[in-house]
Order: C-alpha cells, then sequence, then structure tokens
C-alpha cells in the first residue's frame, strides 16, 4: 500500500516515505544508519529531511489513514512516477524569476479575493460531490488569469513585456543579450531529416572521417612494404640500470610514497641512522595507548562487520516477496539519492539502459503475460478497478522503459535545470500555502530547522567506521556543503519573509502574468485535474500538518512549473540538436572541398618537383658526359685505325718470320721427308672428310629429325583389276607426305646448326639435365627477359663482396625469437627517406602515451566530477 | 665539380665493374608490376654496389699485375732467349727455370695441381714422381713397371691417377695404389673434373668414362665410334669434354648424353690436340694438315687458322697459348681481336721429342715433359699473378687443405649440371619444338609425371611429421602438384570451344524467339 502511495509523492515527501520504510525495513543500527544519511546527504533534500525530522511522526500517522482515493483503486489516468520535469538550459534564466513573482504573489491575492469566491467552490461542492478544496488551484488559476488579461489590452504578450519587469535582476544583461540574437538571427526550424536520410549523412560522414584515418597510414605501410627488409628489434633499454640508478631517480607521487618519503627523509631519523643505532631504537618505540587504541579499532570494526553480516544473513533468509520488493525499491531509491556521484549515476544510466532494452527484447509489459492476456480476453470492462489500473499501470511501465531516451548532454542539462527547480521549489513551496500568515510560520519554521541542522551537522560522530580519519575529512567536506547550503536556505527565506512582509499588492499583475496563460484551452485544465483533487485531499487529511500538505502543493506548483516549459523547450532543442548535426556535416564537406589533400602531401609534391628537376640536372650532366665519352670514342676510333694497320702489316711481317722461323729453327737433320703417298694422302685428305662430314651431318639429322617415309600403296589396292587405269596415290597421302617434308625442312633450318656446315649440334633434349630448368615462369615475373637477367648474378659470399652479400641474402623480416611483433604503430613518414633501406622497427615493451592519456583522461573526469559537486549545490 | 682524373677513374671503375656485373639488367620499364620492379630495381642496385666492390678491389688491392716481356725498336720477343730472361729475374724466379735429365724411362707426361705447387709426372716406362714445386722437393717416386700413358691429380694433391698399361689406377701421395679402375680399360687419356669429382677417361676403344671419384660410381660410358683417340681435353668454363678424332673431327661430351653435344669438322686430318681457354669461348685445335685453328665455341665459328705444326696445344690462365712440336716449343700471345701471334719461342736441345707442356697456374712457367726428362722454362705474363686463397691457394696449410676437400664435397656439382651453357641453369625451360602435343602425349606425361611423385622417396623426419598420415598426404600432394599443370592446360584450351558455340546461328524461323542481346 505504502510503495504505490509514495511514489506519487514528490521528492520531498519521497524521503518522508523512506524514514517511514526504515521501522519496516531491516534495523540498521542508529549509527550506521546515521551514517548513510550523512553519506548520502544531498543538500537539496537535507532541508527538506530536516523539516521532515519535525513532523516526521505525523506523517507516519497520517500515512495510515490514506484515503481510498489514493491507494489507485479508482483512479483514472496513469500514474506518473516522476514529477520532476527536467527543462532545457534556456529555461531557467526565463522563468525562474516570473516563478518568484507569481508565488509571491499568490497568497496575497487570494486572500483578496477569498470571500468572493467563497460561494462558488460551495457551489461546486454540491454539483461534483468534491469536497472544496479539490477546486481551489482551478480558482487560483482562474482569478490570475483575468487579472493579466485586463493588463494585457487586447495586445499579445511579447518576449520584451515578459523581459520588462526583470530589469533589476541579476541575469537580465545576459537575457537581454540572448534575446537580441535570438531577434537579430530568426532561425526558422526546419523538419528534420528523414531518418533514412540522417543515417546516410552519418555514414557519409563516417566513411570520410575513416578514409582520412586509413590514408593517414598509406605512407606508412607503403615504405614497409618497399623495404627490403623489415627488422622487428626489441626494445632495448640502454638506460641506467643500476640499483642506486634508479633509487636516485625515484620521486614519491602517490600519496603513500610522499609520506613514506616524509618519514624517511626525517632529519631525526637520517640523524640517528647515521649516528647510531640506539637511537633508532628510541624512535622506534610505540605508545602503548596508540597499540590499544588502534586493536580497539579493528575489534570495533571487525564486530560492525560481523554484525551486519549476521543482519545480511538474516534478510536473505527471509522469504517474503513483498518484503523484499520492498526492500529492493528502497535501496533504488538510495541510489538515486547517490546519483550525484557520476560513477554511480553512471552504473544506474547503464542499469536503466539494460532495462530498456530487455524491455524492448521482451515486451515484459505490453500485455503479453498470461494473466494480462486473459484479463484482455475477458474485456477490459467488466475488470474491476484494480485490475485495470494494474493493467494501465503495466502499460505505462512499458511506455517509460521504451521510450526513447535523451542524449547526454540533455541530461545534464536537466539534470542542472532540476537542480534549479529543487531550488526554486524549497521558495515555492512556502509560497504555495493559502494564508500569508502560514507562510510566515512557515519560513520562521524552516529557518529554524536549518539552523538546527546545523548545529547538528557541527557535532561529528566520534565513534564507530566515522570516526576513522579519511570518514571524517568526508564528512567535513559534505558537512561544508551543506552548511552553505544552509546559509543560502537561511538568506532566501529572510528575504522572502522581508518580501512577504513588505506587502504583495505591487507584485500582483506580474505573477498574474505568467500564471495567466495556463488557463487558456481545455486541455490544460484537464491536466490539472488530478492534481487539484489530490491537493484537496491532502488539504482534508492534512489540516493540522501543514509539512505535507506543503510538500504537495510543492509538488503540484512544480509540475505547473515545469509542464509548458518541457513542452516548449523540448522541441526546439532537440531541433536544434538536429540541426547543428546536420550543419556540422555541411561543415566538414566544405572542409573537404576546401582542402583536398593533406599538407604532406603538398610537401611531397614540392619535394617531387625538387627531385624531379634534380634528376633534370643530372640528365643534363650525364648526357654531357656521355657527349664527351662519344667524344672521346670517336677520337679513340680516329686514333686506332693507325696501329692496326700496323698491326696488320706487323702481322703479315711476323707470319712470314714465323713461318720462316719454323723453317729456319728446325734443323733439317730432324725432318723426315714423308712419302709420296703420304703426301698425296695429306694434299687430298681434305676433300674426302668434309664430304664424309657432310654425310654424316646427314645421317645424324635424319636420326634426329627422320625424314617421312614415301608414301606406298600396297598392291592390289586402289585398282579393281589391271584393266582398270591406275590412279596413282590418293591426295591426301601425296599432301601429308609434302607437309611432312615441309615440315622437316622447317625444322631443319630452325637448327642452330642449319648454317654451319662443318657443324652438328645435338638437339636431343637431356631429360635428366632438364629439371635444373624452371618449368614455369616464377609467380611474379611476367617476362622470361626479365626473369632470366634477374637470376644471371649470383649472389652468394663466394662471388660478392662482403658490404653486399649480407644485404642480397637478407630475408625480407628479421626477427629475433621471442620478440612480439606489435600491431603498427603510426608515426610521420619521412618523404626524404630512402625506400631500399631496410626498416628497423622497435618493438615498445608498452604504449606508453597512451596509458598517459588516459591517466589524463581520467583525471579530467574526476576533476569534471568535482566541479558538478561543487556547481550542484 | 668532377675532376679530370677522378672521372677517368670512375670510368676505369666502371669498365672494370663491368666484367662483374655479368651483363646488362632487363629493361624493367616493360614491367607491369610495381612491386617486382621495386624489388629488382633495388637488386640491380645492390649488384651495381657488389660489381663495383670487386671492381675497387681488383684495382687497389690486387698485389701484383702480370708483365710481359716488351721489345725496344726491332728487337723481337721470341728472339729473347732463356737465358737472358734468367739474368734479369729476381732470385724466386731464377730457380724457376730448370731442366731434369731423366733418360731411362722417358717421354714424360705431367700435371699441376690447380694451385701450382705440385707437380705429378709419369714417364713412358712407368716412372712416376710427385714434386713440390715451391720448394723443389721430391715428395714420392715410384716405378710401377709398366707402360705409364697420362698422369693427373685428383681433388689435391693427395691423390692422382694413372693411366696405366691395362687400367688406369689412383694413388695416393705416398705412392700407395688405392684403387683400380678396371671399368675404364686402357685408358689413353686422363681429365678430372674438379667440381663435379669425375674422373674422365678415354681408352683403346674409344670409349668415354666418367667416374665419380668420391662415391666411385660409374657415371657414364659411352662409345665414341669415332676411333681411337687420345687427344681429349675438359672445357674449364663448362665442364664439357672435347675429344679430337682420327678424321679431322672433333666432339663435346656431357656424362648425360650418349650422343655429342657437338661434333664439329676442324680439320683435314688427325686431330693431334685440342686446348680451351679458361674463359670457355676459345678453343684451339691443331692437327696433321699443319694448321692451327682458333674456334669461338659459343657460336661454333672459326676465328683464326694459322698454318703452323704442333702437336700440343695448352692455354695459359692469361691465355696465352703454347705449341709444342717435336723439340720446340713455342708460345702464342693474344694480339688483341683473339689473333694469336707468336710470342716466345724455345728450343730443345736436338734430338728431345716433346711429350707434354703445360703451364703452371699461378707462375709464369711452362713446364715441358719430353723424352730426356722435365724442362721448365720462364714465359712472362703467362700466369694469374694474383692467387685467390679461397679458390686455389699455393702456400695451403693441412688445415686449410682439409677443409677445402670438404667444401669442395659439399659443393660438389651433379654431372648434370654439366652442359655447353651452364648460365642456362635455372632459367625457363624451351617450349616444346612440337607445337600441339596429342591427347596420349599429354596422357603419356602426365602419368610419368604421376609416377615420379608416387615414387618420391621421403627423408625420415622428426617425431610428429613422419607419421603415416602426414607421409601420405605429403605424397598426395605431390601428386596433385604434378597433375596440376596438365590440368591447368586442359582448362586453358576450353574457352576456344566456347567461342565457337556462341557463334552457332539459329535459323531464321527461330531467331525471335531467341533472347535479344542488351544493347
Amino acid at each position: 500500500m505504502t510503495g504505490k502511495n509514495t511514489k506519487q509523492k514528490p521528492k520531498g515527501t519521497k524521503k518522508g516515505g523512506r524514514d517511514k520504510k526504515k521501522r519496516h525495513g531491516p534495523r540498521l543500527p542508529s549509527a550506521v544508519r546515521k551514517e548513510l544519511e550523512h553519506l548520502n546527504a544531498d543538500p537539496n533534500l537535507e532541508q527538506s529531511e530536516l523539516e521532515k525530522d519535525e513532523f516526521g511522526e505525523d506523517v507516519y500517522e497520517y500515512d495510515e489513514e490514506t484515503p481510498e482515493e489514493e491507494t489507485r483503486k479508482n483512479r483514472r489516468y496513469d500514474s506518473v512516477d516522476n514529477y520532476e520535469y527536467e527543462l532545457p538550459k534556456e529555461f531557467e534564466d526565463e522563468d525562474v524569476p516570473s516563478e518568484d513573482e507569481e508565488l509571491d504573489s499568490e497568497p496575497s491575492e487570494k486572500s483578496d479575493d477569498d470571500q468572493e469566491n467563497s460561494r462558488h467552490p460551495r457551489m461546486l461542492e454540491d454539483i461534483t460531490g468534491l469536497p472544496s478544496m479539490a477546486f481551489d488551484g482551478q480558482q487560483k488559476k482562474q482569478i490570475v488569469v483575468t487579472d493579466f488579461q485586463g493588463d494585457l489590452n487586447g495586445k499579445k504578450i511579447s518576449i520584451h513585456d515578459l523581459l520588462d519587469p526583470l530589469q533589476q535582476e541579476p541575469g537580465y544583461k545576459n537575457l537581454r543579450k540572448k534575446l537580441h540574437k535570438i531577434e537579430t538571427k530568426p532561425m526558422t526550424v526546419q523538419v528534420p531529416l528523414p531518418k533514412e536520410e540522417r543515417e546516410k549523412l552519418e555514414r557519409k560522414v563516417a566513411y570520410y572521417h575513416t578514409r582520412k584515418d586509413m590514408t593517414k597510414w598509406e605512407p606508412l605501410v607503403k615504405r614497409n612494404r618497399e623495404a627490403p627488409t623489415l627488422h622487428f628489434d626489441a626494445d632495448v633499454n640502454l638506460g641506467f640500470s643500476t640499483v642506486g640508478s634508479i633509487a636516485s631517480e625515484f620521486e614519491p607521487r602517490t600519496e603513500f610514497e610522499k609520506k613514506m618519503a616524509l618519514l624517511v627523509h626525517d632529519p631525526e631519523i637520517v640523524d640517528a641512522y647515521n649516528k647510531d643505532g640506539v637511537r633508532l631504537l628510541e624512535l622506534n618505540k610505540i605508545n602503548i595507548e596508540d597499540v590499544k587504541e588502534h586493536q580497539h579499532r579493528l575489534a570495533k570494526m571487525r564486530s560492525l562487520l560481523f554484525n551486519h553480516e549476521m543482519k545480511s544473513k538474516r534478510i536473505k533468509k527471509i522469504k517474503s516477496k513483498t518484503y523484499h520488493r520492498i526492500l529492493k525499491k528502497e535501496r533504488l531509491k538510495a541510489a538515486s539519492a547517490m546519483e550525484m556521484d557520476p560513477e554511480v549515476a553512471k552504473e544506474n544510466a547503464r542499469k536503466q539502459e539494460f532495462k530498456r532494452a530487455e524491455e524492448r527484447m521482451t515486451l515484459k509489459h505490453k500485455n503479453r503475460s498470461k494473466w494480462a492476456q486473459r484479463i484482455l480476453k475477458r474485456g477490459l470492462d467488466i475488470q474491476d478497478e484494480g485490475t485495470r489500473s494494474a493493467i494501465t499501470e503495466q502499460l505505462h511501465q512499458h511506455a517509460l522503459l521504451t521510450r526513447k531516451m535523451n542524449s547526454i548532454e540533455d541530461n545534464s542539462d536537466d539534470d542542472d535545470n532540476s537542480t534549479d527547480d529543487n531550488d526554486n521549489d524549497d521558495s515555492d513551496e512556502l509560497l504555495s500555502e493559502k494564508g500569508k500568515k502560514n507562510v510566515s510560520k512557515l519560513l520562521n519554521k524552516a529557518k529554524e530547522s536549518t539552523l538546527k541542522a546545523l548545529e547538528d551537522a557541527s557535532e561529528l560522530p566520534k565513534s564507530g567506521v566515522f570516526a576513522l580519519p579519511f570518514m571524517e575529512r568526508g564528512l567535513k567536506k559534505q558537512q561544508d556543503a551543506v552548511e552553505e547550503e544552509a546559509r543560502m536556505a537561511l538568506d532566501e527565506y529572510d528575504a522572502s519573509l522581508r518580501q512577504h512582509e513588505k506587502g504583495h499588492d505591487i507584485k500582483n499583475p506580474k505573477s498574474a502574468k505568467v500564471s495567466g496563460r495556463k488557463v487558456f484551452g481545455p486541455l490544460k485544465d484537464k491536466l490539472q485535474k488530478p492534481h487539484k483533487r489530490r491537493n484537496t485531499f491532502n488539504d482534508d487529511h492534512n489540516s493540522d500538518s501543514e509539512g505535507g500538505s506543503d510538500t504537495i502543493d510543492r509538488a503540484d506548483v512544480d509540475e505547473e512549473v515545469n509542464n509548458p516549459a518541457q513542452n516548449a523547450n523540448l522541441g526546439p532543442a532537440s531541433d536544434d540538436d538536429s540541426e547543428n548535426v546536420t550543419h556540422s556535416i555541411f561543415k566538414s564537406f566544405d572542409d573537404i572541398v576546401k582542402e583536398p589533400g593533406p599538407k604532406t602531401t603538398f610537401e611531397v609534391a614540392i619535394f617531387a618537383s625538387d627531385c624531379w628537376k634534380k634528376i633534370n640536372g643530372e640528365n643534363v650532366v650525364d648526357a654531357g658526359s656521355t657527349k664527351a665519352a662519344a667524344i672521346q670514342n670517336s677520337q679513340m676510333l680516329m686514333h686506332l685505325p693507325e696501329p692496326e694497320d700496323m698491326d696488320q702489316d706487323s702481322d703479315g711481317d711476323s707470319e712470314e718470320k714465323m713461318v720462316d722461323g719454323f723453317l729456319s729453327s728446325s734443323p733439317k737433320r730432324d725432318y723426315e721427308l714423308p712419302s709420296q703417298a703420304d703426301l698425296i694422302h695429306q694434299a687430298f685428305a681434305g676433300d674426302d672428310v668434309e664430304a664424309e662430314f657432310e654425310k654424316y651431318k646427314l645421317e645424324h639429322l635424319n636420326e634426329e629429325c627422320p625424314e617421312p617415309e614415301k608414301p606406298e600403296l600396297i598392291p592390289g589396292w586402289g585398282q579393281w583389276t589391271d584393266i582398270q587405269q591406275k590412279r596413282g596415290m590418293p591426295s591426301w597421302m601425296i599432301n601429308e607426305h609434302k607437309n611432312a617434308k615441309r615440315k622437316r625442312e622447317e625444322a631443319l633450318k630452325k637448327r642452330k646448326d642449319a648454317s654451319l656446315k662443318n657443324v652438328i649440334i645435338s638437339e636431343n633434349v637431356d631429360k635428366k639435365a632438364e629439371k635444373l630448368l624452371a618449368k614455369t615462369l616464377p609467380f611474379p615475373y611476367t617476362s622470361e627477359e626479365v626473369y632470366e637477367q634477374s637470376i644471371r648474378m649470383p649472389i652468394g659470399p663466394d662471388f660478392n663482396p662482403a658490404i653486399t652479400a649480407g644485404t642480397l641474402n637478407r630475408p625480407t623480416v628479421v626477427k629475433k625469437p621471442g620478440v612480439i611483433i606489435k600491431p603498427i604503430q603510426y608515426e610521420e613518414v619521412d618523404p626524404n627517406d630512402d625506400p631500399d633501406q631496410p626498416r628497423r622497427i622497435v618493438q615498445k615493451p608498452k604504449a606508453q602515451p597512451k596509458a598517459n592519456k588516459d591517466n589524463s583522461a581520467r583525471g579530467k573526469l574526476k576533476k569534471m566530477a568535482s566541479t558538478k559537486k561543487k556547481i550542484k549545490p | 665539380m668532377i675532376s679530370a682524373t677522378q672521372q677517368k677513374i670512375a670510368d676505369e671503375l666502371d669498365v672494370r665493374a663491368r666484367k662483374y656485373l655479368r651483363g646488362d639488367g632487363a629493361n624493367l620499364e616493360t614491367l607491369r608490376d610495381k612491386k617486382l620492379k621495386g624489388q629488382l630495381v633495388n637488386r640491380e642496385k645492390l649488384y651495381g654496389q657488389s660489381a663495383k666492390a670487386a671492381a675497387k678491389a681488383e684495382k687497389w688491392l690486387l698485389p701484383s699485375d702480370e708483365g710481359y716481356l716488351e721489345p725496344e725498336g726491332l728487337e723481337k720477343t721470341w728472339m729473347i732467349k732463356q737465358e737472358s730472361i734468367v739474368r734479369e729475374v729476381d732470385i724466386s724466379s731464377f730457380r724457376k727455370p730448370f731442366d731434369m735429365i731423366l733418360p731411362d724411362l722417358g717421354p714424360y707426361k705431367l700435371e699441376y695441381t690447380p694451385s701450382g705447387r705440385y707437380m705429378v709426372m709419369g714417364g713412358r716406362k712407368g716412372h712416376l714422381a710427385m714434386i713440390d714445386m715451391l720448394n723443389m722437393n721430391l715428395i714420392k717416386e715410384f716405378q710401377v713397371r709398366e707402360t705409364v700413358r697420362d698422369v693427373v691429380f685428383l681433388q689435391n694433391e693427395q691423390f692422382f691417377a694413372v693411366a696405366q698399361k691395362k687400367y688406369p689406377y689412383i694413388y695416393n701421395w705416398r705412392g700407395t695404389e688405392i684403387h683400380c679402375l678396371k671399368e675404364h680399360g686402357a685408358a689413353l687419356k686422363l681429365q678430372f673434373l674438379d667440381k663435379h669429382f669425375l674422373l674422365a677417361s678415354v681408352n683403346k676403344s674409344a670409349q668415354l668414362h666418367y667416374q665419380d671419384v668420391s662415391t666411385g660410381v660409374i657415371v657414364a660410358n659411352y662409345r665414341t665410334g669415332l676411333g681411337r683417340t687420345d687427344v681429349m681435353q675438359v672445357n674449364p668454363y663448362n665442364a664439357v669434354i672435347g675429344l679430337g678424332h682420327s678424321a679431322g673431327k672433333v666432339t663435346m661430351w656431357k656424362p648425360t648424353s650418349a650422343k655429342p653435344l657437338v661434333t664439329m669438322l676442324c680439320h683435314f686430318g688427325p686431330v693431334t690436340d685440342i686446348a680451351f681457354h679458361k674463359g670457355g669461348h676459345l678453343m684451339a685445335t691443331t692437327g696433321m694438315d699443319h694448321k692451327i685453328k682458333l674456334w669461338d665455341i659459343r657460336k661454333f665459328g672459326l676465328l683464326h687458322s694459322y698454318t703452323a705444326h704442333a702437336q700440343m696445344l695448352d692455354f695459359s690462365q692469361k691465355g696465352m697459348l703454347a705449341l709444342g712440336n717435336k723439340s720446340h716449343v713455342h708460345i702464342w700471345r693474344d694480339s688483341g681481336n683473339q689473333d694469336y701471334k707468336q710470342y716466345m719461342s724455345h728450343e730443345m736441345v736436338k734430338g728431345y721429342q716433346l711429350a707434354k707442356v703445360c703451364f703452371r697456374p699461378y707462375e709464369d712457367v711452362l713446364g715441358i715433359g719430353h723424352s730426356m726428362g722435365l724442362s721448365s722454362i720462364i714465359v712472362p705474363g703467362a700466369g694469374e699473378p694474383n692467387f685467390d686463397s679461397w679458390v686455389a691457394n699455393p702456400y695451403e696449410t693441412k688445415k686449410q687443405r682439409r677443409e677445402k676437400e670438404v667444401h669442395a664435397l659439399i659443393d660438389k656439382l651433379q654431372p648434370e649440371t654439366i652442359m655447353l651453357e651452364p648460365t642456362k641453369i635455372g632459367t625457363l625451360k624451351p617450349r616444346r619444338t612440337k607445337a600441339n602435343p596429342t591427347k596420349k602425349e599429354i596422357q603419356e606425361e602426365m602419368e610419368s609425371a604421376i609416377d615420379a611423385a608416387k615414387n618420391i622417396t621421403f627423408k625420415k623426419k622428426t617425431k610428429g611429421r613422419n607419421k603415416p598420415s602426414k607421409r601420405t598426404k605429403k605424397k598426395e600432394e605431390g601428386v596433385f602438384k604434378a597433375k596440376r599443370p596438365f590440368l591447368e592446360q586442359k582448362t586453358e584450351e576450353r574457352p576456344f570451344k566456347r567461342q565457337k558455340k556462341e557463334e552457332v546461328e539459329l535459323p531464321k524461323a527461330l531467331q525471335r524467339f531467341s533472347r535479344k542481346k542488351a544493347q
């Protein structure tokens, strides 16, 4: 019963509800609870909680008596979980001040019209049977509206009208500027692009960026590909490696290290260490009390932990589902209170997202359960109110879970707004009271309570976990924040009190202006009805306890304020966003157009042109040199002929002489005159030999390339009788023979020795030697010539000097065993690099810069978190 | 600015480097593959660096340059006698020329080790001796009491082979008989292919034998079919063996081909000797027809033909050609454009019959074996002045020798690597002469390839990789690899057929039903 009830209540009461829950839930020791409260202390809530503390008991009792209407059995509308509407950023400046005014003025105006309107509610009461309080809100609004209308004189309200009264306010200047901007640059909000188109654009952008990313790598990859050898070296740190050098470079960074350093470098200890050991011992003495205290503390911690454990065990044993459900809800609430912590918030967001996803997956809450389907089958109309409400609740749950989430940025903005709203709420709640007496009373009360809270807060718990130093520090921080908040609240109270006392008449019209808008349109009325009704209920039951009604009223007002604002702001904001996105896209495209290529390529181009020039220059030089060489050559040629001639002459001489020499040198006694037969044989041997060789060659050729057989017919074939004329060979046979002959001739012509009369070169294929030849062209080669030229040079160490033998035979990848090849890392490629140089790629042990970045990022996050914390209270 | 001298030096270096570049690089501009182009350009650059470094080393680090006899005025180099040369040279060279009179067991054949340090000589009547030429120590001398036709060193001075009356034998430096190579028969001439560890011999029945001395396997045994010959010389460039025959033919052989690679008609009478230039593209032949011919064996064309009589030839390291005729020795030298002119001449004592002329490597010395013993004369500029201790070290220590032997064994070339153009190894196989092999032929080839792939025996590998499953997998892979080129051929042929199909036109009546082609 209570769970649902508390759900409807705004934040203030939620806390109260939680207090109530504490009584039902597992009973934590008061110390622990207190600590928890301190930890979760939200400055905004602090005050309300303090308020609650005063009449906590009353709320409890009141809650017991909740009417039927409140328990949802007869609810007509979907329950709304969250009354805090989150406003976009722009909203706060415009509306806050006016709100104040309105709220300031409200009570007074009511008091004026009290008597006039007393009849009307009565009438309504008679008609509807509802308590008169139910119509209060409406009345208020109506009254305000009439006032406002009078002020307008039939004109339309412009923003300037709304702004004028704010001239004295501090934020006015900013507002003006913004407004001016808006006016000078009117923006027509375009219809957001269709989804397909938007996605297409996104893809385009993504493609562009990825392409950019990829092209960045191109020169690097190219260089690595072109490098004849890649060395993957382990990163050998050649820095100092002695213990002393490492120790000397050590600098304390963390808290602990600093402390240690402080101790180590303590002059006293150092002195003692240097002088003698006794003093060290003295310094080393420990106080007995300290030790005892330490032990005590440890024991306490242990017992606390043990108790907690036992309790959690006991709780775990409890089988009641409702109990656990309640417990879970409570925990969730606690978590929501802790949302200030970015980590927790993130976790929650993740959980929420998961839930949403799950919901979308399973559609658990879309009347798909057996129970829901049965009910739907039987008809929703026949069902009792409770079931119907349960079903609507379920559907609502589904809607909530499947609703599209805002982007992260929006959320953060909204958060800010909400906090501001809360701030406003504090003042609102006071002003929404009916009577001004009540208001002043309440203000005073609040003041008192804040003061009390301040006093309370100053008393720090002196025992338990909170006695620990770091807890103490944390608490102190929190307390400081709370105190500040409280002081601010006090000031506010004072100011409002003063205003209240000064009189409300003056500000009436202004407030009317603002709230007046809501009169128009029947829809608004409908929306407001339930709240009003609730209001009346609360008032009825809480006639004596103002706190309760207070809070509810506040919620009401909140809603009123937030509803239109959100309606107004959400649309444009989202539109803006989309426009921004498109803008950025267009921008990026423009960029692409403007910058045809990265700068590096431009440089490369310059370099290339330089190079070209250089080459040209070289060519010129080369040409010159070649010319010179040619000239030289020609000169040489000019010179040469003479000696050649000389040589020839001398040759002739020498030969003759040589022959002479032979003749002269060979003594006649040695020389036996050959016989006549011999002489003849020798003289005529040549002819014979040549003819023989020709014959031999023919034989050989016939052997290698046999002559085709002459076609012959078997006797009897091709003729019937001997009378019949012989027709001779069939033509095909003759043709075949001719062809074969021609082929043979061609083959003989093609032979290497065809033109060499006295040489026979065998054309037999040596099958054994064939395995030494390549059957097909090896892969990368496409031309036989290139391949054969490429293998003409031996690459072994026997044929090459040591300087090139190594490079000629180096494998493409050189890597020592154990070296892990890391993924490629980006680096600038120097276009002047020689691509033929072997490339060394050092495998760094760890990507240090990346880690640093992470650290810095984390640091930034922390900073941001801290700033947020600072801002929020 | 580059000064003229610097320019000159650079030019000279370029000229020198060209030798080490082994030809020009391919034209890379035609390449469309940028990556390959980049790689090859890089490679070429490295080659250039390497060649330049080698040229520089050659220019600045090689200790000495060869010198020649330089005539003054009307002087002729061949008129200069040994006595006048010996008078002028330094002491170490002064000791090199000598005459060794061994009248009984003559005519002597001789052979130097590749480093020029040791000499083995074999007298016709069975006298064998090994001499350390550096300090003129007689290492071993013994008598086999048998006809000795030829002597040859094996991989180093530790072993030498001797062609004796019935068979060639292998002896070690102590004179111990290690092997008797009976398969060779009565060998007339021996040659050793040091890169391949092959001992080649041609015997009385004109059979050419190749035996691997490291494994002992007879690699090849071919009948030349051209009559008895004792003219055999190995081409140091490609290890092809040239044989000179009585009909004036010169044949070139390799161990993996039963038919001669080349048969040339060089002389009109019997060929008396062949010599190959170290560079591998020059061959000198001499025949009974009083001709000395120089051949370019890249295109098998005659370069020069000289009318002179010689019974034996030898090329020196620097390209000098020694001709031996009876008791005269002439040395010719390249006077440019491979035109050889007489450079020196030496007369033996009248009545001495020459049996062998042989230049000593890395020395300006010509060894002459004749009927009355040995002679050694100085031939300025004959030998390579700078030895490369990685190739042949005359001052080799025992350890170095051993190491080198092991290295040589590891680097031993297989007999099939002997071919006329050894630079062709690794190049693309020339396309088949037959345009379209028939289906059956393709099938047969494929089958043979598959069989070959199936019959491969794998090495025994370590634990995990020796599993039967892995082995079968590997084998399957090999078979697939062998099959693939044939299958690919098939797929390549297909598109043609398809094209033909497309051309088929429908009859006019049916054309309207055919699907219209998109415009």
